[in-house]
């Protein structure tokens, strides 16, 4: 008997082989590398196919169509991350300064948003701005003008659009850094003479910096590879690179040239990513602490622990241009910052949550045009897409997809989870890195990639083909939730089991599950929703006899804009409140993903 | 209000750091608390408080957790907002004056050093928030790092040092500017014991050396007992008694003090006599002993309390000596702690010293306790 907990904390190389937890590692990571890693080497060969090898890359740099749209891309994404940092920060500190109630519902205003789909969020945008949209009936209402104006389909609703997208991921790095913070630096500034701006400049800003780096980031990153929103908000001056990608895809002369586009706008990303990376980090990423070295867990938890000497120019900068700037700001009474703060976060919060209500309330409509407010109030639209048999086999299909990609993506992503939290060998980091990589690849070139290896395969337009595809990105979110989980549940608790006379696998089932259990259920959640509101890799990989729910919307959206939308959006929102509620409390502790 | 405006005028500007080269920097604030209530929904966390500390006093706040004692020192250093009653600094009221201008320094049990900022920087915080030059806030840092033998540490992060040293680099960003008032929330329970005495002295001479008024919360009743100049007792959102430690330690004037500070035998007992002051009583259990009131005229019952080292031990049976058996006897290094049950089934707790004489005893052998009247204490 008692050999049992002597090997259970023994090193790991006196296990069997078949003990050790890193072999749990082996099925995402080949999984990963034949559906991921592969197909994306392939499409770097292809591009550089050409005659000489680097004519199409060539081509992508001298065209100016191509040139213009990479610059337009990379302003774009700037301009959106620098707004998020901007009106994210006061919103994040709203959820942090606000108590009870108002916190719940300020932090549940930015968190649902997050895991609504974004094709729907954007379509919300669309009603909003619409010519017959609220917007336009509110301004003329009040009389600011008399005709209905054109809003859409032009860099500001572009921005606006992304902006909106993007927020929560900003609000939420910001959050975490902030509330991570020790409240006594607060009181501590204050009760040394800092004024309330002094404590914002001197501690909160500094302190918070390397989560306003990982939010802006994440968004900058994100936006980089923006197909969706730019497509349905942007007008023809606003072509971004990746809608260049799936132009060319439906054109038969893009082989080769094609990939190239593809390869530089995942060079650009990843050089990004990989600047950032060795700044900061890699876990900005998955926005956690260290997942991968358990150890420095203890010393995580002061964020601050940055090495001050690389910052004094920061700080020279600070004392010499920001300082005096704030000081004439500080003249002003408090209770302007504070207004300042309440209102940008009432903005953000509305810009959040107004459209999805917008988009609810029209689904009741009962005009056959998109009008708000509705003349009437019917059910005929939820008749309507519940009695035509196109999108409920769309809606059935999505299910199936979305239920077979969450069983692979749980069942792969679980056990890596477990294999990178338990197991004690080297790469960890590098292995980490790989797992949720998947997050910042564009969802454009992942589906171009992906294409040429299903075609061979013959899994386009295939069940089993398009879960396949969703599970690469419901990997990376599993994998995340289910380590933070695993992180969270106390050592001793299994190693008091073991000593007990438990063995690996009773203590596996009698401890570890039930405390993991919430995280595993978020986790299943998520990788199906996240299946379920998949567009960008459906688009690429279904055949038109193979139709999910995203890319019903997607074609109707572009075709027309009638209230049976309105109802997939209302049942998606309802889909994500219930979920979200049964997540509530794995939420709290961490950071899904999209 | 023009009050309040006068008063934090000084705090601006280098006029109001006072010269270190005297012994004592500056004069401390009288501060004085007037029926301060602050209530959570239906939880009452200060109760119509009143205290006056005087000018360069060390006052502890001593009392349970939840016995409102870090309630006062935020309503102080205006952390949170006063429900009821003021709260004046030599006489203003600060009801209007936000923390960042009262001018006070603060300690806090996480110690709460800025991380992004050396150890000097976040010394120099507190002057650089007052606007003072340069050159006088470098002096000033160099002095008062001297002062908590840090200057070697003046170029390490907080996150380099350890706790002791961390503590003592937010004692001196607390009274870098030689404030008059400085308020501490639990500094040194974040520390270990030796650490904990050996801060305890210095915090006790660096009060000596400023002079500053220093209001210190701990749940500590030892703490409490070595630094102050006066103990306020807490319980529950009231005040219960406020002396200086010697009175508190053997006067306490409710059971609650009594048991809170220091160990202590309570005897319920019956007064059978009572000769302007000199009782004669009986325990529930039926000892009978003399004890000392104040009260010249009580009757009926009393509690009175003994404490453990106030009890002799003999091994012979004498005339004042009641016999007791031992149930349990430990070895604490300098004393011994014996638990004796007497003959009536009242259990007493004996602190003795070690010496050389003394053996532990057994436990369930017999011996031979007893005490004089000087050496109880009749509580109300």
């Amino acid at each position: 008997m008692t050999d049992l907990p002597v090997s259970e904390t023994a090193p790991a190389r006196r296990r069997p082989l078949l003990r050790n937890p890193a072999l749990l590692l082996v099925p995402a990571t080949l999984f990963l590398a034949v559906i991921y890693v592969m197909p994306l080497i392939d499409l770097g060969r292809v591009s550089l196919s050409g005659d000489p090898w680097w004519a199409y890359f060539d081509r992508v740099f001298s065209v100016p169509l191509y040139w213009d749209s990479l610059v337009r891309t990379m302003q774009i994404a700037l301009t959106v991350a620098c707004l998020c940092v901007v009106f994210g920060y006061p919103t994040a500190l709203l959820i942090q300064r606000s108590r009870g109630t108002t916190q719940v519902l300020i932090a549940t205003a930015v968190i649902l948003p997050y895991f609504i789909a974004i094709l729907i969020r954007t379509y919300a945008w669309m009603v909003l701005l619409g010519r017959n949209g609220p917007i336009n009936k509110f301004a003329i209402w009040l009389g600011i003008y008399d005709q209905p104006l054109a809003l859409l389909f032009n860099r500001g609703t572009v921005l606006l659009g992304m902006t909106a997208v993007l927020m929560p991921l900003m609000v939420l790095s910001i959050y975490s850094s902030l509330s991570r913070l020790d409240p006594g630096l607060t009181r501590a500034a204050l009760a040394s003479g800092a004024g309330p701006l002094a404590v914002f400049w001197r501690v909160l800003l500094p302190l918070t910096l390397p989560g306003i780096g990982a939010g802006f980031l994440l968004v900058f990153v994100s936006a980089l590879g923006f197909f969706i929103t730019p497509t349905l908000l942007g007008g023809p001056a606003d072509q971004m690179f990746a809608m260049h990608i799936t132009q060319q895809a439906d054109s038969i002369t893009g082989e080769g040239f094609l990939q190239a586009l593809a390869v530089v706008l995942l060079l650009i990303t990843l050089i990004v990513v990989g600047v950032a990376g060795r700044l900061m980090g890699f876990e900005f990423i998955w926005g956690g602490g260290k997942l991968a070295e358990p150890a420095e867990t203890a010393t995580e938890s002061r964020p601050g622990k940055t090495r001050p000497r690389r910052r004094s120019l920061g700080m020279v900068f600070a004392d010499t241009v920001g300082w005096p700037l704030l000081r004439i700001l500080g003249r002003m009474p408090a209770s302007v910052g504070i207004w300042t703060v309440r209102g940008i976060g009432f903005v953000i919060i509305s810009a959040l949550i107004l459209p999805i209500l917008v988009v609810i309330v029209i689904s009741f409509s009962e005009a056959s045009y998109l009008t708000f407010p509705p003349p009437g109030w019917s059910l005929k639209w939820y008749e309507k897409f519940f009695s035509d048999s196109n999108w409920m086999t769309a809606f059935w299909n999505s299910m199936g997809i979305a239920a077979l990609s969450a069983v692979i993506a749980v069942t792969l992503g679980a056990s890596a989870a477990m294999g990178i939290v338990r197991s004690e060998i080297r790469y960890k980091s590098a292995l980490m890195l790989l797992l949720v990589s998947p997050m910042i690849v564009p969802p454009v070139v992942m589906g171009l990639s992906l294409y040429s290896l299903f075609l061979q395969l013959g899994l386009v337009g295939t069940y089993f083909g398009l879960a396949a595809a969703h599970a690469i990105g419901g990997i990376p979110i599993v994998v995340v939730i289910v380590a933070a989980s695993l992180q969270a549940v106390d050592r001793r608790l299994e190693q008091g089991a073991a000593v007990h006379g438990a063995s690996p696998l009773t203590v596996f089932r009698t401890v570890t599950l039930p405390a993991i259990a919430p995280g595993l259920a978020a986790a299943v959640f998520f990788a199906f929703l996240h299946s379920f509101d998949e567009l960008v890799l459906s688009l690429f990989l279904s055949s038109p006899r193979m139709k999910t729910l995203p890319l019903m919307l997607w074609a109707d959206i572009n075709y027309q804009l009638n209230p049976v939308l309105a109802v997939v959006s209302t049942l998606e929102v309802l889909l994500v409140v219930g979920g979200v509620i049964l997540a509530r409390p794995v939420l709290s502790r961490s950071r899904g993903g999209h | 209000m023009a009050e309040t405006l006068a008063w934090r005028e000084p705090r601006r500007g280098v006029a109001a750091a006072a010269p270190i080269e005297a012994s004592r920097d500056v004069i401390g604030s009288s501060i004085s608390m007037r029926n301060v209530v602050k209530t959570y929904g239906a939880f009452c966390a200060a109760d119509r408080i009143s205290l006056d500390v005087e000018p360069g006093e060390f006052i502890t706040l001593l009392g349970p957790s939840g016995s409102g004692k870090t309630t006062l020192l935020n309503l102080l250093a205006g952390f949170q907002t006063i429900d009821g009653g003021e709260i004046l600094i030599d006489g203003k009221s600060i009801a209007h004056v936000p923390t960042h201008r009262r001018g006070f320094g603060m300690v806090f049990q996480s110690y709460a050093l800025f991380p992004n900022m050396t150890v000097s920087q976040n010394v120099a915080f507190p002057l650089r928030m007052a606007g003072v030059d340069r050159a006088t806030s470098d002096r000033r840092v160099a002095e008062t790092l001297e002062m908590m033998r840090l200057s070697e540490h003046a170029r390490k992060t907080p996150s380099e040092m350890s706790g002791g040293q961390q503590q003592r680099v937010a004692i001196a960003r607390a009274i870098v500017m030689r404030p008059k008032v400085v308020l501490m929330d639990e500094p040194l329970s974040a520390l270990d014991r030796r650490l904990r005495e050996s801060i305890q002295i210095e915090i006790r001479a660096l009060h000596q050396t400023i002079g500053s008024t220093i209001i210190f919360v701990t749940h500590d009743q030892s703490e409490a007992l070595t630094m102050s100049d006066r103990i306020a007792v807490m319980d529950k959102g009231h005040i219960i008694q406020v002396a200086r430690p010697l009175e508190i330690y053997r006067h306490p004037q409710s059971r609650f003090v009594a048991s809170f500070v220091g160990e202590s035998n309570l005897l319920e007992a019956e007064i059978l006599e009572n000769r302007g002051g000199m009782m004669r009583l009986r325990s529930r259990a039926g000892l009978l002993f003399q004890a000392q009131s104040r009260d010249p005229g009580a009757r009926g019952t009393a509690t009175v309390l003994v404490r453990p080292e106030r009890i002799a031990l003999c091994d012979t049976a004498t005339a004042e000596s009641v016999p007791a058996t031992v149930t349990s006897a430990l070895f604490m290094g300098e004393t011994l702690r014996i638990e004796a049950e007497l003959a009536g089934g009242e259990t007493l707790l004996i602190r003795c010293q070690d010496t050389a004489a003394r053996s532990l005893p057994q436990v369930g052998s017999q011996i031979h306790v007893s005490w004089g009247a000087e050496d109880c204490w009749v509580l109300a």
